[in-house]
């Protein structure tokens, strides 16, 4: 166990500098970002910029430099807001972890009663239906689900606010348009993992007993899927912090996504960087805290 | 790749055991779910390539004096133009018909790049082992560590947007699945002892790869693969979306979409159309690729 | 997990019971819609429409411009040129900031010089640029600051109707980085209560303000991006006020129960710059050519819902130095083709044209098309702005023949704002350091920015739009409205410089 855990975490540290190599080399990615920066200035003043942001110095000592730096939350300051960059991400960041874990709540609790009725009643014409249903939010732009969904409830409807953040009515269309990008990934893995459930013995022993069927499956197979599900969620969350960006710039939601979109358009490198990297972190940080914790709830694993 | 996972995690984002072929395949088209799926994608397909003869007129020929014509069944239709006009005047239903081309090359081609880079990592990682495992398994944990939609918008607007740009940057954020399949595959055949004898008579290694690892790899890399062009549609009208689509020589569903929004309100159809048709083929292709798994997965039998 | 599903379900019931209406604001509140939030609320330290368009409300600046464009005093009470490179202002007397402290010469003083920033070689202010003809900035006593410019500078008044003057002791006390975030302070009619980055920034009427107090008592700030959320908010009642209205979507406004639109003509001149360094553009008849290609009329009909009008040139009426005789390129294909042969392209040719003028992208691809009806076969390339724009810039502008876009002339009502950075080739200079090559223009437009004689300058500006006109360094398209749109509950109308001046707003009776 102890030797998983210093293996895992040296693993951990080897792709947080991994991750950080990436976020430092977005800064290059573009050729000469200080060219990019000032696009109109004289050779003079670009290399003073230069200088004062010590691009001239080797790109080794520079690394070395931004990962002390990125380690004490230091990525300077934002070339437009004029704060420090790291700060302004982690503002937002609160709103788009509550629009993600919502999401996920709100997928859940359909994918679990849809997985398991699916899987109950296998290759029925209600197991086809539930299905195509749940597909359906796979198959959609996030984007687009937002603004049909916005049209319909806020517009039509007058249901729901238009947009905005911050009451419980104007989160409702956001994290349900996120949501039906994540259910499909879910209800996947409860059909699949109640099937694999459904006929084993104790189940079967359970049944027989005379509980209800309803029961049985809660008790035991659920158990069974609750770990498959988390780590599907340490996999999938790039997938979903995706999915915010984009679910943020329909409803206007102040997160983090939005402010690494504009800055990207605005070449504010710090923000880009700051932003990028702490998502990077949140991310290796699941999927850390998955894997320990499925091998504490789980010793039969084999480690290798 | 030290932890084994969870299996039924494997299982969805990895590792399927080959099905004997042709019982999967019937299991797969008795499915009514396939059957409509593949008859979608099927029509598709063929529309996008004969897109120069179904479409009624050229994609890109514009008129301010049909702008925003309805789709014919409202007041205003005009039967020349079945699913309207857009906001230059061009037809929608050419435009989504050209649009099928480019979003399905996007989806293709973004995963063909993913594929080989992918398998060329996974061989390299598996047959080769020690450092270059390391590194490689390394590279992948780190990729599977942004969140892919932001990494692909940053250097798609650094490289400045077109096609190629599109397609290269989506494949490189999606190589990472086939690499840990392919390695667990490699893996798993070097501890069995045909791949010893065979290589104690001499059978050099690409041998090997024909023979052995790409045929038991080749169910999972389909139905990945399937998923994958789903995805690949998709985060291309995302970067659309966000301003940075393949350019403005080709129309594309995404950037339909993205173009048409802002007159959502008084043109309905020219966001919607086009949403439908991604809708269609990305619902068709997750449905063919879900039960391509559920058939080759001796598991659910 | 049972218990998870509980806490799961309650917490969806609790969402979807919560009472509705968030959107819903009292009548003490009036909520406009920008696409994005400023960077900064400090007024020095940025130029961008949408923070200007808070600061307004915020801060006043020596003088005010009514909604006829007519200077109005301000924290200035009058002024006046004492030579040719000295102005005298006289300052309005106990003027409060927000912070209960009086406006003095020094705030004005520190003001200036905090953009000016003299002896420094670097400059932090982006508007640095707009006002550093200011040399000296002094003041003769408590009431009376006198600014020196280094040659005469008629701009000067334009230049200061946005410049906001800020606390002296305040900025030094909390630093400008809570200056620009969290401890603003003017002397405007609202003061700030909260900022909440991409969400909203929200003011409350200030008590002492000397116009006196506004008809609404808070105005909420919210960041929108997309126009479709800022329709939407629009109709249900979420916001009372959006830009940059789409003419397409005016019938939709104007038929809707609960909106209005409200529409004036701005100095905003639309128009596509020809690189004149490489062919074709580097002949005078294939310029023409792409001028007598543009049906305008049409154009301004069919998409701009008639609110646009054709230009002669880039110069437009309401700016000075304008002339009405110079008259515009007609619509005539057929000359244009004649031209374009003359220019030695009987069978055409094949241009590249690209835009960041995300807005109009429709227009951007009308005008490719029409270009290619007569020969000039276009590809058009949108650009948003960011990366790939700044890459332009690095290639010297050689990217692409030529580039659609349009000028404001920051607001300044003088034909050099708009001549100068479209035409004059020196570095600094905006887009014509790149395209334009007229002989003659460049001595034109200096001579034109150094007199101070109305007259003078009068018939410098014509003689340098007869010769554009002929010359054609650029295709000359239209001018366009600004077009707000309002709900019926607000009574507020669009002002000719896209100001949002809402001390003028009145809840609709």
């Amino acid at each position: 166990m102890s030797a998983f855990l210093i293996r895992r975490l040296l693993r951990f540290v080897v792709v947080c500098l991994g991750v950080s190599l990436v976020t430092f080399s977005i800064l290059h990615a573009s050729g000469d970002p200080v060219a990019l920066i000032m696009p109109e200035a004289a050779e003079a003043d670009r290399a003073k910029l230069r200088e004062a942001l010590g691009l001239s110095d080797p790109l080794s000592t520079q690394f070395v430099r931004f990962v002390g730096n990125a380690a004490r939350g230091d990525f300077g300051r934002s070339f437009f807001h004029r704060e420090p960059a790291f700060r302004l991400v982690v503002e937002r960041m609160p709103t788009t972890l509550a629009l993600t874990c919502l999401a996920v709540a709100l997928a859940l609790a359909v994918a679990v009663p849809v997985g398991i009725y699916s899987a109950v009643f296998r290759n029925t014409v209600g197991d086809h239906a539930a299905t195509v249903v749940v597909f359906l939010g796979q198959s959609m732009p996030v984007f687009w689900i937002g603004i049909m969904l916005m049209l319909l409830f806020a517009v039509q409807w007058r249901l729901l606010p238009v947009s905005g953040w911050g009451t419980w009515s104007s989160m409702v269309l956001p994290a349900v348009t996120l949501g039906a990008f994540t259910t499909p990934l879910f209800m996947r893995i409860i059909r699949s993992s109640m099937l694999e459930v459904i006929n084993l013995d104790y189940v079967r022993t359970a049944r027989a007993k005379g509980l209800s069927e309803w029961l049985v499956i809660c008790r035991h197979a659920l158990r069974n899927a609750a770990l498959p599900i988390v780590t599907v969620i340490g996999l999938q969350f790039g997938l979903l912090l995706g999915g915010a960006v984009l679910t943020e710039s329909v409803f206007a939601v102040p997160g983090v996504g939005r402010l690494i979109v504009g800055a990207i358009r605005q070449l504010d490198f710090p923000i880009v960087q700051a932003g990028v990297f702490l998502l990077a972190m949140i991310i290796v940080s699941v999927n850390l805290f998955v894997d320990v914790l499925y091998v504490y709830l789980n010793p039969t694993v084999r480690l290798r | 790749m030290a932890v084994t996972l969870p299996r039924t995690a494997v299982a969805y984002e990895v590792a399927l055991p080959g099905a004997s072929g042709s019982r999967a395949w019937r299991r797969f088209a008795l499915n009514p779910a396939a059957l409509v799926g593949s008859l979608i994608l099927l029509t598709m397909v063929s529309v996008a390539v004969a897109a120069p003869w179904v479409a009624p007129h050229d994609p890109a020929k514009q008129s301010l004096l049909r702008r925003f014509t309805p789709p014919v069944w409202q007041a205003g239709g005009n039967a020349a133009y079945p699913l309207g006009t857009d906001q230059v005047g061009r037809d929608v239903l050419s435009r989504i018909v050209h649009g099928a081309r480019v979003s399905l090359l996007v989806g293709v081609a973004a995963v063909l790049v993913s594929l080989v880079v992918g398998v060329a990592a996974g061989l390299a990682s598996g047959f080769l082992g020690g450092t270059v495992d390391t590194v490689i398994g390394t590279v992948v944990d780190v990729s599977l560590s942004f969140p892919q939609i932001l990494l692909a918008l940053a250097f798609v607007a650094a490289l400045g947007p077109s096609l190629l740009t599109i397609i290269v940057v989506l494949g490189l954020t999606g190589w990472e699945r086939y690499a840990r399949v392919v390695r667990a595959e490699v893996m798993a055949l070097r501890e069995k002892e045909f791949v010893e004898a065979a290589r104690a008579i001499g059978v050099g290694r690409p041998r090997i790869v024909v023979r052995h690892v790409l045929p038991n790899t080749m169910s999972s890399i389909v139905v990945m693969s399937t998923l994958q062009v789903a995805q690949a549609i998709l985060a291309e009208a995302a970067l659309s979306f966000l301003g940075v689509g393949s350019g403005n020589a080709y129309p594309t569903w995404g950037q339909m979409i993205s173009l048409g929004r802002d007159f959502v309100t008084v043109a309905w159809w020219l966001a919607t159309l086009p949403g439908l048709a991604i809708l269609l083929t990305v619902l068709a292709i997750n449905l063919v690729g879900d039960r391509l798994r559920d058939a080759l997965d001796p598991r659910t039998t | 997990m049972k218990r998870w599903l509980t806490l799961m379900v309650a917490l969806i019931l609790a969402a979807l019971v919560v009472p509705i209406g968030a959107g819903a604001q009292g009548k003490d509140t009036l909520t406009v819609a920008l696409a994005s939030n400023a960077t900064t609320l400090d007024p020095h330290m940025h130029f961008e429409r949408a923070g200007i368009l808070v600061n307004i409300n915020m801060f006043d600046s020596l003088l005010h411009r009514s909604a006829k464009l007519e200077f109005e005093p301000s924290l200035a009470l009058s002024w006046k040129a004492l030579n040719d490179t000295t102005w005298e202002f006289k300052l309005r007397r106990g003027v409060k900031f927000h912070d209960g402290s009086t406006m003095t010469a020094e705030d004005v003083k520190f003001s200036f010089d905090r953009v000016l920033e003299p002896g420094s070689e670097k400059k932090k202010s982006p508007q640095y640029g707009n006002v550093r003809a200011i040399k000296e900035v002094k003041i003769v006593d408590a009431d009376t600051i006198q600014l020196a410019t280094d040659k005469p500078f008629p701009l000067l008044l334009e230049r200061l109707v946005f410049f906001p003057i800020v606390p002296k002791k305040h900025v030094e006390k909390v630093g400008e980085e809570a200056f620009g975030s969290t401890a603003t302070v003017g002397t405007g009619p609202w003061k700030l209560v909260e900022w909440k980055r991409d969400q909203h920034i929200r003011l409350e009427a200030f008590d002492q303000h000397w116009r006196g107090r506004p008809a609404f008592k808070y105005v909420v700030f919210r960041a929108i991006p997309e126009v479709a959320t800022s329709v939407a908010e629009l109709k249900t009642g979420g916001v009372d006020i959006i830009r940059n209205v789409n003419a397409d979507l005016l019938p939709d406004l104007k038929s809707h129960p609960q909106t209005r639109i409200s529409t004036t003509p701005i100095l905003r001149v639309h128009y596509m710059s020809l690189d004149m360094r490489s062919a074709p553009f580097d002949k005078k008849a294939a310029r023409q050519a792409a001028n007598y290609a543009i049906d305008k009329q049409s154009m301004i009909q069919k998409m701009m819902a008639g609110l646009g009008k054709q230009v002669a040139t880039v110069v437009q009426p309401p700016a000075f130095g304008f002339d009405p005789s110079v008259p515009p390129y007609p619509y005539d294909p057929k000359k244009a083709k004649e031209l374009l042969a003359q220019a030695g392209y009987p069978n055409g040719v094949d241009i590249t044209m690209h835009s960041a003028f995300v807005d109009f992208r429709p227009h951007f691809e009308a005008l490719g098309q029409m270009l290619t009806e007569v020969g000039l076969r276009t590809t058009v390339k949108m650009w948003d702005p960011g990366p790939a724009w700044n890459k332009y810039f690095q290639a010297e502008g050689k990217a692409t023949n030529g580039q659609y876009g349009s000028w404001g002339n920051y607001s300044v009502f003088d034909a050099d704002a708009v001549l100068h950075p479209l035409y004059h080739t020196e570095p600094g200079g905006w887009i014509g350091k790149h395209y334009a090559r007229v002989e003659g223009l460049d001595k034109l437009i200096d001579e034109g920015r150094s007199s101070v004689d109305p007259a003078k300058r009068k018939r410098i500006y014509a003689e340098i739009q007869r010769m554009i006109r002929e010359e054609a360094p650029s295709v000359f398209l239209w001018t366009q409205n600004d077009t707000l749109g309002i709900s019926r509950k607000v009574a507020y109308e669009a002002r000719p410089d896209e100001w949002l001046w809402l001390f003028a707003a009145k809840p609709a009776s």
